[in-house]
């Protein structure tokens, strides 16, 4: 049977709407799971007034036997079989007939008893409970209260639609009560409109100039855009975050394309597609990745019939246009050098100072970064580009589109003739944005943007700003990830722990915690990120805990050390290796550390596997101080043969302690060499459950 | 319909809606919230409506008269409807109509826009509201005001009475709108943001500024400790005004600024709950 929800409420945010349904469409997944009504279809959909739920389920729950149990066998009946006053009693109070009365065995003994139908409750009456729980329940990352009502939610609540099998529920929410009724576009076709079912509803909207459907919407959209800028053999800039919004932010999308005065195409295309977007929420037009003087922006609205929206649009867009040729022209004539002098009244951080502050920590960062990478090249333009990369957040441009930023300050430096190296390690600098954000493409913009990320997260945690569940105020995940991507995009090659020391030592008293806590913090953090950036790379979770587990003096060997370890996991030595190494560990568990002396070998097989090991070990080391932990893998593999000679034939518990020892300090060189690799121990295989250890 | 047309129309049709027109308040604001017939009228259960136009200053935003968008001193036609009524939006929409504005052959939109301001400890959630792209209006449910929660909860519409001006004439240019029939605004005020841009960015005192910024919190202080909380408060808009205009010389460093506005807002906080006879604020 057909189910119908509609929520009606004032304009949402795009970004309450998308929690909204995913909540909605799992609450009413597990309430009907819950309540055993079968779900033949299910689907949410919105606009920005309207949070909508449809689907097809079962009438109601199935028809059940149960069973009503009364007083035990031997009081209910006589040793004649026939019932006693009390068995009589029970059917009497029961109303059934005493001869449906069974024996029935449970577990305390027998006991008198009958089976009945139980009906099942239809599905209507669960909708009537589990609705307003459903929607009482949702949450926002805002909410607010209005008028006198007792209720919080993403904005006021308007009504309740609420059918099902073409009758209303009978239940409340938000203070109304649940009906078949709502209302059309709020400027168009306010009126209101009866839907019994999701047909007659989506096509009552239609009809009053409301498309239910985010995907219709988007259609409309992708549609009308094709239509305007067919003639003109262009397209719209691609956005699909802005595409998005733009669909849940209208009931009736309609494309009006606008142009601009060809004059401002001498602005930068950052600023024009900035200018554009942020605020007006418009599409930019290119050809052949050449910005033209149009733009494409989402009404809601059903016909543009007099040029009204267009013309309005283009007059709100011209002034725009106009304030960045000004800001434009304006902060060009102050030297960015000049400006940087006012950033010691720009705020970073409460407790971490001005702009001026950060911009002095970061000369000395982006030159020992430098210095440890061996960019001697690079290293005037990194400092350089340092002391200039924040002048740009006092520019009127960057004031006013505060996405600008960075960017912004490389395009002014490149006006005023900077190096390229310089210009473009700051337009870089805050790059990558995210895990899919392409790295600086610059040596010096690498450099530069490792050094602002590592020193506000080092800061931040300095000064006890934690990340937790959902929250992150400063945007330390979104740096951490900007930090790991560049360095194994570029494989830097620096100490992980000693650039936070560097930080530290720059951040001198500043902080509120203490030098070593703060390491600590960062380095366990960042374990914590690179798990996620490698598990998120396919690696599996127990190869990628093997590969933290040497921990990461360098950040590039971590993927490394899981490159090599998920390159050779389907290698036949691979399984037969990691039992053996396990099996060194499980040897070694808890026992103190112990000298291996070669004069006091006993066995053939043990001089064998030590100098086997001597040559392992010095032909591995090298490449593992490289990196190269593939390579090195396949030369410890050579270990194999000898160690299951070793163990057939050796008993490392020895009776003589000496002997035991020495045979321990064999294996515990073995071990401390394997650790170079990975953390054997946390990887899972198959043969685990038959193989134990001997020993 | 020129801008006294507009603020006419706008009177009669709140008036229509049960409010009471305040006068203009005397004393320099940043926004319409900050006067009296707001900021203490949204506190306490009392149900209140109110509208008014209401000069406001941001000294920041002087452009010498050289920017056709951009003034120090705009006009905000401010209303206050508490409780909220429920079909707010609705008579929102109906005071846009009642100035001729034909919304079929427009785009009108709430878009997402929470609205605060520290230094009353005040914030509210709501929208901007843009008409053909225009941002014409801010639509707020104030949830807190004086770092109290409001109950019941208030509605404040604010216009933006050149904004809206320049999409009723369709000009291009502020200073090109018609205040009346014969008066142009920049007649009545292109001198002023030439005059006021000077002062505010290089020509005021630095000095005086601070010291009236530290005369007036005194005041402030003393006044709340008499329990004259009207005056209190005006010391404490003359503050943030002062503040303001320190801003725009650029004379105030980090942390200043922080520290600086939690005194308004301190003062402010404490003002709030005493009015509403809570009790005494540290």
């Amino acid at each position: 049977m057909e189910f119908l929800l509609e929520l009606l409420t004032e304009e949402l945010p795009a970004s309450h709407i998308r929690s909204a349904l995913e909540q909605i469409e799992a609450g009413l997944r597990q309430e009907l799971l819950a309540a055993r009504i079968d779900i033949a279809s299910l689907k949410t959909l919105a606009t920005p007034r309207r949070l909508v739920a449809a689907g097809d389920l079962a009438e109601g729950q199935e028809d059940r036997e149960e069973l009503v149990t009364g007083p035990p066998l031997s009081i209910a009946k006589g040793p004649d079989g026939a019932l006693t006053a009390a068995g009589k009693g029970f059917a009497r109070s029961q109303g059934v007939d005493e001869s449906r009365l069974e024996a029935v065995r449970t577990a305390k003994g027998e006991y008198l008893g009958f089976r009945r139908k139980a009906q099942g409750t239809p599905t209507s009456d669960i909708l009537a409970a589990a609705v307003p729980r459903i929607l009482g329940s949702l949450s926002f990352p805002k909410m607010m209260r209005w008028a006198e009502s007792p209720f919080r939610f993403s904005r006021p609540i308007h009504g309740l639609l609420c059918v099902f099998g073409g009758r209303a529920v009978a239940t409340t929410f938000g203070g109304f009560r649940a009906s078949d009724e709502t209302v059309g576009h709020r400027i168009v076709s306010p009126g209101a409109i009866k839907a019994a079912d999701f047909a007659a509803y989506r096509a009552a909207l239609e009809k009053s100039f409301v498309v239910v459907d985010p995907a219709d919407r988007k259609k409309m959209i992708l549609a009308q855009i094709d239509a305007a800028l067919a003639p003109l053999e262009a397209r719209a800039y691609p956005d699909e975050a802005l595409l998005d919004d733009l669909t849940l932010n209208v009931e009736h999308p309609l494309v009006v394309f606008g142009a601009f005065p060809e004059g401002y195409l001498g602005l930068p295309l950052e600023v024009l597609a900035t200018a554009m977007r942020e605020g007006q929420k418009l599409f930019s037009v290119v050809r052949d990745e050449k910005q033209l003087p149009y733009f494409l922006g989402v009404a809601d609205a059903v016909v543009d019939a007099k040029g009204l929206i267009r013309r309005g649009n283009e007059r709100v867009l011209r002034a725009r246009l106009a304030d960045a040729r000004f800001f434009w022209d304006q902060d060009r004539k102050v030297p960015l050098a000049d400006r940087a002098n006012g950033l010691k009244t720009v705020l970073f951080q409460e407790k971490l100072g001005s702009y001026e502050d950060k911009t002095l920590r970061l000369k000395k960062i982006a030159g020992y970064l430098c210095d440890k990478l061996a960019a001697a090249e690079v290293k005037a333009a990194a400092v350089e580009a340092a002391s200039l990369c924040k002048a740009d957040l006092l520019t009127e441009m960057v004031k006013e589109f505060s996405g600008l930023q960075g960017r912004m300050g490389g395009l002014y430096a490149r006006e005023e003739g900077l190096p390229a190296d310089v210009h473009r390690a700051i337009y870089e600098h805050y790059q990558p944005g995210s895990l899919e954000d392409d790295s600086p493409a610059s040596p010096a913009g690498a450099i530069l943007s490792l050094a602002d990320k590592m020193d506000s997260i080092v800061g931040a945690i300095g000064v006890g700003l934690q990340v937790s569940g959902s929250s992150d105020p400063f945007g330390l995940r979104r740096n951490a990830h900007g930090v790991c991507k560049v360095v194994l995009d570029r494989k830097l090659r620096f100490s992980f722990p000693l650039l936070i020391d560097r930080i530290l030592a720059a951040y001198g008293d500043r902080l509120t915690l203490g030098r070593a806590e703060v390491k600590a913090a960062c380095l366990d953090f960042f374990a914590g990120r690179l798990r996620f950036i490698l598990e998120k790379k396919g690696y599996r979770y127990d190869l990628v805990s093997a590969a933290l587990g040497p921990g990461f003096d360098q950040i590039v060997d971590a993927q490394a050390r899981v490159e090599a370890l998920d390159a050779l996991k389907s290698s036949p030595q691979f399984e037969p290796f990691i039992l053996m190494a396990k099996r060194i560990n499980n040897i070694l568990k808890g026992l103190p550390a112990a000298k291996v002396n070669p004069d006091l070998f006993v066995e053939k097989v043990e001089r064998e596997l030590y100098s086997t090991l001597s040559i392992v070990s010095s032909n591995a080391q090298p490449m593992i101080a490289r990196g190269d932990f593939a390579r090195a893998q396949g030369i410890l593999f050579k270990l194999q043969p000898v160690l299951n000679t070793f163990f057939d034939k050796v008993l490392v518990m020895a009776e003589d302690k000496k002997t035991r020892q020495n045979r321990l300090g064999l294996l515990q060189s073995i071990a401390k060499m394997l650790l170079g690799i990975a953390d054997y121990s946390q990887i899972v295989v198959e043969g685990e459950r038959t193989a134990k250890p001997k020993a | 319909m020129a801008l006294q047309d507009l603020i006419l129309a706008l009177h009669r049709f709140w008036a229509g809606q049960g409010c009471y027109l305040a006068q203009t308040y005397d004393v320099e604001v940043g926004a319409g919230t900050m006067t009296p017939d707001t900021f203490f009228r949204v506190l306490g259960p009392r149900p209140w409506r109110v509208g008014y136009v209401q000069p406001s200053r941001r000294p920041d935003d002087g452009r010498y008269g050289e920017n056709p968008n951009r003034v120090q001193k705009h006009l905000q036609y401010q209303v206050i409807m508490k409780p909220s009524p429920a079909d707010i939006q609705d008579v929102y929409v109906r005071s846009l109509r009642s100035l001729g504005i034909a919304l079929e052959d427009h785009d009108l939109r709430f878009d997402e826009d929470n609205w605060e301001s520290p230094t009353i400890g005040a914030w509210g959630v709501g929208w901007q509201v843009l008409l053909d792209g225009l941002e014409i209006s801010q639509f707020t449910y104030f949830q807190q005001c004086g770092g109290i929660d409001l109950a019941p909860v208030p509605v404040e519409i604010t216009y933006g009475l050149e904004r809206l001006e320049m999409f009723l004439e369709q000009k291009d240019d502020i200073y090109d709108l018609d205040w009346s029939a014969d008066v142009s605004y920049r007649d009545l005020r292109l001198r002023e943001e030439r005059e006021f841009s000077e002062y505010n960015f290089a020509a005021a005192s630095v000095a005086m500024l601070r010291q009236a910024f530290n005369a007036s919190h005194k005041e402030a202080t003393r006044l709340i400790a008499r329990d004259l909380l009207l005056p209190a408060y005006d010391m404490c808009l003359k503050c943030s005004h002062n503040f303001n205009l320190l801003d725009s010389r650029g004379a105030i460093s980090v942390t200043e600024r922080v520290k600086m506005i939690s005194q308004i807002r301190s003062l402010v906080n404490d003002i709030a709950r005493r009015y509403t006879g809570g009790k005494d604020g540290a």
